[in-house]
């Protein structure tokens, strides 16, 4: 597994996902903040942190209800305007949590949802991020997903420092703090070699 | 929807003069990858590109490594003996040049192996490495398994003490960062290559044309770019 | 699968795309006597003044730093040439015209060292800028029309400057969609995104152009 280490989807299985327990469970009362003693009864919602709920959920302990950020409403938005969704404050990680619970929760509508989405919104990352000046960013960028976010900077990285390369001074100096100083007087050309 | 080989075959005017033109270009440039330099180039070029690690050039590197010596003392002769000020900084950009590319390329391996010490040193991978990157892999290697053993393993129930692995029950090494060989990645074809299939489950053909840009994924042209068929750019 | 966050291990930066222009042959005429030189990449001269030699660009633009010679434009960067390729990068929106591999890098360091030898600097200068701009709005629309899984895109003639300009984006456009149009995840059809003509897309190769 080569995603191990990787910080975005560790924090992306952090993601709260609204679980039901199927069973009572004794000693866990912490998970439910509505829980007056230290067990959760069956058929609490609760939510989970999505490593947990994913774990539980194998063990047929939780169902595990659709995210709001997949819900009808938010596909009737997406459909309306994607681009002007804000995605980020419904789930920083909405494309990856997309991918990990379509199987989970059994609805294989997520799959093209997640397609149509990023499909939709690419093309105002990609024109944003190519044309738009800077000063236009803070406001679009807080609506981009963590994925959509990693895009637009990918190109307006690249830009902008091609344009620093377009007008920056000669490269060639910087072979100097390599080089080794050299302070040799005139003479006859030497037989090269 | 999908259209192909676009411009391949268009009838533009004053696409001849052009054509005339680059042909030239490709001469000089079939002239030029005679030099180590341009080896090395090419050599750099893949190996910054590829996102794992190729077989080691060991015959170029040395062939370099001598050049390079032998022109620093020819530039120190230059020196003690007053030669022209300009020749010798000439000589100078030259080795600066050739210095970079060769400190690059080493530099860019030792990257990647620091990366992907643990998958290197459990793999074929292993066999790309140079004596002294094997050697600089298993000081890797030993440092991070010490440094972690220390700080995190040794206080960790038993069955949660592997580098490799989450825990115990892992039926494989799932905590050994590897290379993403899915990832895209622009390549051009020194050759013809003619058909070639793309992905695993077959019916995804791509042409690749000579000297024709394509980006494609690197898992599916890993073995042209071992055998030296393509170059990526 | 939230990979993307790894940044990609060091590609090439643009002083480095730079740095490879930099041994692309260029005719210098000297006005210095001066012998061959056997270097590491290669031997160049005898130099005789007013006598054309090949020289790597980075060698011209050294001696040409230090008035020893004067550097003789490559033929594509003339305005006649360049008018015409611009002329054809707007009649043809599907494709790039052939110009040299670095024309960007080379064009800028003759631009800023060799502005005296360049018959027109000022018209040359403005029309490398247009053909830029024109290819460069061409790269825009074909990213524009990826809208699935696309196994291959084939730049006919895109620069490797341009290259690096696109590559970090394309790249991973190229892999969102990869991932977010696998048939593991988009199989079930129905549902919002029928209307999109998903099998059409799975071609063997995509031209990054406009349509």
């Amino acid at each position: 597994m080569a995603n191990y280490y990787n910080i975005d989807d560790i924090l992306m299985e952090e993601e709260p996902i609204t679980s039901i327990f199927q069973v009572r469970a004794n000693g866990v009362g912490l998970l439910d903040p509505g829980s007056e003693s230290n067990c959760v009864e069956a058929g609490a919602k609760v939510d989970l942190p999505l490593w947990l709920a994913h774990e539980l959920h194998l063990r047929q302990a939780v169902a595990i209800g659709v995210p709001p950020c997949f819900s009808q409403r938010t596909r009737k938005e997406v459909q309306a305007d994607a681009a002007c969704v804000d995605l980020r404050s419904r789930c920083p990680y909405f494309y990856e949590l997309g991918c990990k619970i379509f199987p989970l929760v059994g609805d294989k509508s997520i799959g093209p949802f997640l397609l149509y989405t990023f499909t939709s919104r690419y093309k105002e990352i990609l024109s944003k991020s190519h044309s738009a000046p800077v000063s236009t960013s803070p406001k679009y960028l807080p609506r981009l997903t963590q994925e959509e976010t990693q895009l637009f900077k990918a190109a307006q990285w690249s830009i902008a420092s091609f344009r620093k390369w377009r007008v920056g001074g000669s490269r060639l100096e910087k072979a100097s703090i390599l080089g080794r100083k050299r302070k040799p007087a005139a003479a006859q050309l030497p037989p090269a070699g | 929807m999908v259209s192909t080989a676009a411009g391949a075959t268009s009838s533009g005017a004053g696409l001849e003069g052009e054509e005339g033109e680059s042909i030239w270009g490709e001469d000089d440039a079939s002239i030029a990858e005679t030099t180590d330099v341009e080896l090395l180039k090419r050599a750099w070029r893949n190996e910054k590109a590829a996102p794992e690690i190729l077989l080691f050039e060991a015959g170029l590197v040395q062939r370099a490594r001598e050049q390079i010596q032998l022109l620093e003392e020819t530039v120190e002769d230059f020196v003690e003996n007053g030669t022209d000020d300009l020749i010798v900084s000439l000589y100078q950009m030259d080795l600066d040049r050739s210095l970079f590319l060769l400190r690059s390329y080493l530099r860019v391996r030792l990257q990647k192996i620091e990366k992907y010490m643990f998958h290197i040193s459990r793999t074929d991978l292993w066999n790309r490495l140079s004596e002294q990157e094997k050697k600089f892999s298993k000081r890797c290697v030993n440092a991070m398994e010490k440094h972690l053993e220390q700080s995190v393993l040794s206080r960790l129930p038993y069955g949660y003490q592997s580098i490799l692995k989450q825990s115990i029950s892992s039926e494989e090494d799932d905590m050994v960062p590897e290379p993403k060989l899915d990832t895209f990645v622009f390549c051009k074809s020194k050759g013809a290559v003619g058909a070639f299939q793309l992905d695993d489950v077959g019916d995804e053909i791509v042409d690749l044309v000579s000297d024709d840009l394509y980006v494609l994924r690197y898992k599916s042209i890993k073995g042209l770019v071992e055998g030296g068929r393509i170059d990526l750019v | 699968m939230a990979g993307q966050s790894d940044p990609h291990l060091p590609m090439f930066t643009a002083p480095e795309v730079e740095f490879l222009a930099e041994d692309e042959i260029v005719e210098i005429i000297p006005n210095v006597r001066m012998g061959a030189l056997h270097m590491i990449c290669g031997d160049f001269g005898p130099f005789l003044p007013q006598i054309a030699v090949k020289v790597p660009l980075w060698l011209a633009v050294a001696m040409k730093k230090r008035g020893k010679c004067a550097i003789r434009p490559p033929g594509w960067l003339s305005v006649d040439n360049l008018t015409q390729v611009l002329e054809a990068e707007r009649e043809s929106p599907r494709e790039f015209q052939a110009l040299p591999f670095h024309y960007v890098e080379i064009s800028r360091l003759l631009f800023d060292h060799a502005r005296d030898d360049i018959p027109d600097i000022y018209m040359v200068r403005s029309l490398i800028e247009d053909i830029k701009g024109v290819r460069f709005h061409k790269v825009e629309t074909g990213l524009e029309t990826i809208s699935g899984r696309t196994h291959a895109v084939k730049l006919k003639n895109l620069s490797a400057m341009e290259v690096n300009i696109v590559r970090p984006f394309l790249v991973r456009t190229l892999q969102a969609f990869y991932k977010h149009d696998s048939p593991q995840i988009v199989q079930p059809q129905g549902s919002l995104n029928s209307k999109r003509p998903q099998a059409a897309d799975r071609g063997p190769r995509r031209d990054l152009r406009p349509r």
